[in-house]
């Protein structure tokens, strides 16, 4: 963990995933950068976690491209449907920076994934962004799961896709400071398979009733 | 965001569009806030700082949590710790920023890749590390040699541009004399 303070931009953080990953990371030695257009729900946020997290350096913005221009890493907490005109809003600050990509793109009956079999949200936000290095995480993980993420005993895994080293690395410490267990599946292409599961996870959250606190644990030796 | 950078390029060779693009694309454009970190002391220096606009400072800190400022950097200057970046043992210095900075940093890794891509490239980073050696020896030459009243005398005339946008106390640190004896060395030089 890195001595000097990275700044991290969180895009739609008036959102339940964006006040979710804001909350647990108000502790680490990061400073958090947190927009969005509803800034009613960006005022409430910042106000709970200056409560809570009395060492927490946290400002809230009124522009995302200045937001992610100060950034070291961004969080796009935005529907999937929102990203290609984020994506173009920011590409000029967003230059070799890490793009964190928390999307499902699942449609309103959460019955199938909107990208096609061969690509998946998060390598779609690649293409819009060529040269930021953008990185899969947090998309295995419901926004309950932030305030517990010990489930049954035992610790949420949070899967991580992506294609850079050196960012998943970042990406890895910030899963861990959230409360979650980091496992690095893959390049960027194991996203798809990251953005099936979830899909899968949210329909036998609907049919088992697990009331949105789930996530996914491997067990091995 | 890449104006000042282009000129210092352009300054010492010349690029085709093309590798200009690829330059331009590996830069990772930050803006900082005055009192902000971009190094601390413990932490490895990954990264060479090109100073679009704004203003640093990389200083140490003695065991009574003195600053002892090594240098400055305005637009168009390049800022990090070279002896940490190119080993990779923890750095000692701290770098922060002076004015609200418009910064483009480039890693070790797209460093590498403009250096074997780029052949002009090469040659501009030769002469800007040439241009930081010489640089170096004459602060080490003044540290050890000159008077109060001579180092201050010699940075009007080499770097008129600290004295409007340096506190009078890190002056006093970079030339290394109590503020009080800048004070006394500014009176009796501007008489």
């Amino acid at each position: 963990m890195s001595i000097t303070k990275q700044t991290i931009a969180i895009i739609g953080a008036g959102g339940s995933m964006g006040s979710a990953i804001a909350k647990s990371l108000a502790d680490g030695n990061y400073r958090l950068l947190l927009f969005d257009t509803d800034l009613e729900k960006l005022g409430s946020l910042s106000e709970i976690i200056q409560r809570n997290h009395s060492a927490a350096d946290l400002e809230p913005m009124s522009c995302s491209h200045e937001s992610c221009w100060e950034a070291d890493i961004i969080i796009f907490a935005v529907p999937h449907s929102a990203e290609k005109a984020l994506a173009k809003q920011i590409r000029d600050v967003a230059t070799q920076k890490v793009v964190i990509s928390i999307a499902n793109p699942v449609d309103v009956d959460f019955e199938n994934l909107t990208t096609r079999p061969d690509t998946s949200a998060a390598e779609e936000l690649q293409e819009w962004l060529p040269h930021s290095k953008v990185i899969k995480a947090f998309n295995t993980t419901f926004a309950a799961d932030f305030e517990q993420p010990v489930i049954d005993g035992k610790q949420t895994d949070s899967f991580i896709a992506g294609n850079d080293k050196a960012a998943l690395r970042m990406v890895s410490e910030l899963v861990e400071t959230a409360g979650f267990n980091p496992v690095i599946a893959g390049d960027l292409t194991v996203s798809r398979t990251l953005e099936r599961m979830q899909l899968m996870l949210m329909q036998l959250t609907i049919k088992n009733d697990y009331e949105w606190h789930a996530g996914w644990k491997i067990l091995h030796n | 965001m890449y104006e000042q950078l282009k000129r210092s390029l352009q300054q010492h060779i010349t690029l085709t569009d093309e590798e200009w693009d690829l330059c331009k694309h590996n830069f990772r454009p930050k803006r900082m806030l005055k009192r902000q970190f971009l190094l601390q002391e413990g932490d490895v220096c990954r990264e060479l700082v090109f100073v679009e606009k704004g203003a640093l400072y990389s200083y140490t800190l003695d065991l009574s949590g003195n600053k002892h400022v090594i240098r400055f950097a305005f637009d168009g200057w390049w800022m990090a710790n070279l002896h940490s970046f190119f080993t990779g043992e923890p750095t000692r210095l701290n770098i922060e920023v002076l004015e609200d900075s418009e910064l483009l940093m480039l890693d070790k890794k797209n460093h590498q890749i403009l250096l074997e891509k780029i052949p002009a490239y090469e040659r501009y980073h030769r002469i800007i590390l040439q241009n930081a050696y010489v640089a170096l020896q004459r602060r080490v030459e003044n540290a050890l040699g000159l008077t109060a009243e001579e180092k201050y005398e010699r940075l009007i005339q080499e770097s008129p541009a600290f004295l409007n946008r340096v506190p009078q106390n890190l002056i006093a640190s970079y030339i290394g004399v109590s503020p009080e004896t800048l004070s006394r060395v500014r009176g009796n030089y501007n008489r």
